[in-house]
């Protein structure tokens, strides 16, 4: 798969500011907010390989799809795919409810 | 320190093949680089047994030190580097083909449709709610787990 095939599916995620495509060498691509943003590409990476060490007895495979950084105002959401990591920076609209 | 997937067992295996030489000396009989041959281990029975402790505490300290002058004795040829680096290339190369594929094992694929997975609603936050209660629940309640000592823990056996 080419870089710009990785590429026009995330361009078109809504509510995305910026997204970085990993490989075990380094960015391959990046974009909007997290343009060049290697320092999130490290700490992205090392979450992920701490993540894919987890594992629910008797499954050999990595019990997850997608993994969710939540903050306040935003969503880091990352998936590995084809040894390739893809992370999404997206707007949290989701608040705190009221409760009363 | 082991890797990610390397089993707790055989780590000290690996230590003592650490420190073999993957190669063995050519000349096997030729000084030591900590210089440690200038100092006699044999002790006569006519010793006291104090001399035999200071003697062995020598022996002790000699083989902590490492004699950098010694280390010129160990000077190669050309030609023997040469030949080393190939013995060890060599060697490598069949190494290498034996070891599991450790890089495949670190990203493993966790789905075949990264634009969906990623592109599908957020978790609701209530769920993220829920996960932080128990998890503060449970880290609460783990503080809280005390020893409570009935019994000693060293107890002398009655051996007459």
């Amino acid at each position: 798969m080419t870089t710009a095939a990785l590429t026009a599916g995330l361009e078109r995620i809504p509510d995305q500011l910026g997204y970085l495509v990993i490989s075990e060498d380094g960015v391959l691509a990046s974009a909007g907010e997290l343009e060049n943003d290697e320092h999130t590409a490290g700490v992205i990476m090392q979450m992920v390989r701490t993540a894919c060490r987890f594992r629910l007895s008797g499954s050999a495979e990595a019990p997850f799809k997608r993994m969710s950084v939540i903050l306040e105002d935003f969503v880091y959401v990352v998936t590995i795919s084809g040894q390739k990591v893809f992370v999404v920076k997206r707007q949290n609209s989701q608040h705190e409810p009221v409760n009363v | 320190m082991g890797c990610c997937y390397s089993g707790e067992d055989d780590s000290s295996r690996e230590k003592s093949d650490e420190t073999d030489p993957l190669i063995p000396h050519p000349n096997p009989v030729s000084k030591p680089p900590n210089g440690t041959d200038w100092i006699t281990t044999s002790v006569p029975s006519a010793q006291t047994d104090g001399q035999a402790l200071l003697t062995s505490i020598l022996t002790k300290t000699a083989q902590n030190i490492i004699d950098v002058s010694a280390a010129d004795s160990v000077v190669m040829e050309q030609h023997e580097i040469m030949d080393k680096a190939r013995q060890y290339s060599t060697k490598l190369a069949v190494l290498s083909t034996s070891l599991p594929q450790k890089k495949a094992l670190t990203l493993p694929s966790l789905t075949s449709q990264p634009h969906q997975v990623l592109a599908s609603d957020l978790v609701p936050y209530s769920d993220v709610q829920q996960v932080s209660k128990i998890a503060a629940y449970t880290y609460s309640a783990i503080s809280q787990i005390k020893v409570d000592a009935k019994e000693e823990l060293v107890v002398q056996f009655a051996i007459p």
